[in-house]
């Protein structure tokens, strides 16, 4: 049998590095094909003055900002919350939470976004407050489900040979649940790369500036250049979520 | 009182668990889980908590490193009052293992076994140089070391399991239907290769199963639990077989007591019968005297080491065919001193002449036992001849009268 796993490696790994480098070599393709589509038009000065790359690169910045800077603070949270929400002795206060975070999540992103702008202020950390609130669930679900179903008798073990309840939860549980954690994490971080593309109305730059000009403007290869950008940055996002979660998942599993 | 009891087991030596009017209530039930238990367990021996489900053997194991905080009692270790202590550092003075196992799946064999070690503080080295030595305790390779759980096989994951609940050597071990999940063959195996094992490390061991007949294989003596952990009877195997307490007791033990009692005792345990040997070189009119002085129709010739070789019976030495090396039958039907007496009389029953021939590990002769031997072994088992012998032996020393 070990020596069947062995053998099939080889082939496995080779099929295992195309997946890797499949959706980079997609990803750069498209870019190309955009560059060089952009490059043969005759551009008005309107476009000439959103069409470069100085411009593109500022909004593509921030909208890397707004999804990392939201989903780390998410994650903090909600996997924080998590943990606390599966502790024994807070079982009343669960399903309170859990109401929560559901709202956030209900409640349409671009309401919640304005909702804080007005209530609030415009800006960057509005937009990343509403951001937190509308992926939180997607987390806090998935680290309580991950964390509750690490095999009892796998804890009952551990605290039987005397682990406090810490190393429990930091040794045992965590690790056990991290591949469940993280599929939660990819979930949040597109929900926010998504959604960060409303984050311009609250004047919080993004892609979705670019986006809104051409349409605002009538230029649709403004337009186009916006929502392909946007979609690269997405899936490329995603495609650095999969690979750190096949790092990240414990050997053994 | 920590003290006294201190001194009392280093006076005796032997108390190693005490369990001391433990009771156990759990939040929202009317009944005690545990009504006022008390068991002293001594060192260095098997004792088996076997009842019905439901009946707090778990819960009363539990208490014990107080995975389950008793609602009232006390518990001793080795003398120490350890019912208040830090549960989390009495725990590491406890090997526990359990039915599921529970091994680390994310760990490799060699970090399950270090995880007692480590938090002891051992350094890498020592932990290493004890994981080798587990290892080739419970009888798997070092190449183990950096597999991962599930990759092993039931039988291994119970070996590790065993291995990772002995890594800093704790004097006791508590174990949980330990070998209740896997399949009968395996089990068997495993019991037995525990019980080996038991001889070298000579741990003291709780241990909990719902299966009498386990209890009986495993246990130097055997707390049959009632509902609420009520012992109806705390005793050695032999004893509650012979002699159940009460109904509850016969009625756990279920048919076949006699049967069971059987594969307790060992051949070397009975009388063999007195039967006529002869060697194969001492010549024919040797045998043939020796046949005329015996009721027993049959002679065992043995070769020049002592091993049994032939039966003869009268026929076959009347005249003098062959030689003695052809003579008769071949002598099978042949068992170690230290097989049970449920597998002599096994062998017994298949062979030719209803008799079976004991030899020692050499395969050098000891003894022959038949059906009458046997029957006369069992007869003594019974418990009514156990009370007239106690009878005639308080007669004769006197004691009868009072």
């Amino acid at each position: 049998m070990t020596s069947e796993a062995k053998s099939s490696t080889g082939p496995q790994g080779a099929a295992r590095l195309f997946r890797y480098l499949a959706m980079p070599i997609f990803l750069g393709l498209a870019c190309l094909a955009l560059y060089l589509y952009v490059s043969a038009q005759q551009l008005d000065s309107i476009e000439k003055r959103i069409l470069n790359t100085d411009f593109l690169f500022s909004r593509v910045i921030e909208h890397i900002q707004l999804a990392v800077v939201s989903t780390v603070i998410v994650v903090v949270l909600a996997v924080t919350t998590g943990i606390l929400l599966t502790r024994p002795g807070t079982r009343r206060v669960t399903p309170v939470i859990i109401g929560l975070a559901n709202i956030g999540q209900a409640v349409p992103s671009i309401g919640l976004l304005v909702l804080f702008a007005i209530t609030w202020d415009f800006g960057f950390w509005p937009a990343i407050v509403a951001l937190v609130a509308y992926s939180f669930l997607s987390i806090l679900r998935n680290t309580m489900v991950g964390l509750q179903q690490v095999d009892r008798s796998t804890i009952e073990a551990a605290r039987g040979m005397g682990m406090t309840k810490m190393a429990v939860l930091f040794r045992i549980e965590l690790p056990l649940a991290v591949p469940i954690i993280l599929a939660g994490i990819r979930t949040a971080l597109i929900i926010n790369v998504g959604t960060a593309t409303l984050a311009t109305f609250v004047d919080a730059g993004g892609l979705g500036t670019v986006i809104d000009r051409g349409i605002r403007l009538g230029r649709d290869l403004v337009l186009v250049v916006g929502s392909v950008l946007t979609g690269v940055l997405a899936l490329s996002i995603d495609w650095l979520a999969g690979v750190a979660e096949d790092i990240l998942r414990p050997k053994g599993l | 009182m920590t003290d006294e009891a201190t001194k009392e087991s280093m006076q005796t030596g032997e108390t190693m668990i005490r369990l001391e009017n433990l009771s156990k209530v759990f939040p929202a039930q009317d009944e005690p889980a545990v009504d006022d238990l008390s068991m002293d367990i001594y060192e260095g021996e098997i004792v088996v908590l076997v009842g019905p489900s439901g009946c707090g053997k778990t819960t009363t194991m539990k208490m014990i490193n107080r995975l389950i905080e008793p609602s009232s009692g006390r518990i001793f270790l080795q003398g120490e009052d350890v019912t208040k202590v830090n549960s989390d550092k009495l725990r590491r003075r406890i090997g526990y293992v359990i039915q599921q196992i529970g091994l680390f799946p994310h760990m490799t064999i060699a970090d399950n076994i270090a995880t007692v070690p480590k938090m002891l503080g051992w350094d890498k080295e020592r932990t290493s140089q004890r994981i080798d030595e587990l290892l080739e305790t419970v009888g798997m390779d070092r190449s183990y070391r950096d597999r991962y759980p599930k990759e092993l096989s039931g039988g291994q994951r119970q070996r590790i399991g065993v291995a990772r609940a002995m890594a800093a050597d704790p004097p006791v071990l508590l174990m949980d239907e330990p070998f209740g999940a896997i399949d009968p063959i395996t089990r068997d195996r495993l019991q037995d290769e525990f019980l080996r094992l038991q001889q070298e490390i000579r741990k003291t061991i709780v241990f909990v199963t719902h299966d009498i007949d386990e209890a009986i294989k495993m246990g130097d003596r055997i707390a049959i639990l009632k509902q609420q952990s009520k012992i109806a009877q705390y005793d050695t195997p032999e004893k509650i077989l012979t002699d159940p307490a009460d109904d509850f007791v016969a009625d756990f033990i279920g048919g076949g007591a006699s049967i069971k009692r059987l594969s307790l005792s060992s051949v070397e345990d009975i009388e063999p019968a007195d039967w006529p040997v002869a060697r194969l070189t001492d010549g024919y009119e040797h045998v043939q005297e020796k046949m005329r002085s015996s009721e027993k129709g049959y002679v065992l010739l043995l070769d020049v080491r002592d091993r049994p070789s032939r039966w003869v019976g009268a026929e076959d030495i009347e005249h003098e065919e062959v030689s003695l090396e052809e003579a008769g039958r071949p002598a099978v039907a042949i068992v170690e001193a230290n097989a049970s007496l449920y597998n002599t009389l096994d062998t017994m029953i298949t062979s030719y002449k209803g008799s079976a021939i004991v030899v020692d590990g050499e395969g050098r002769y000891q003894g022959v036992v038949d059906f009458d031997t046997v029957l006369e072994a069992i007869n003594a088992m019974r418990p009514e001849e156990q009370t007239r012998d106690r009878a005639k032996r308080d007669v004769q020393t006197g004691n009868g009268g009072l």
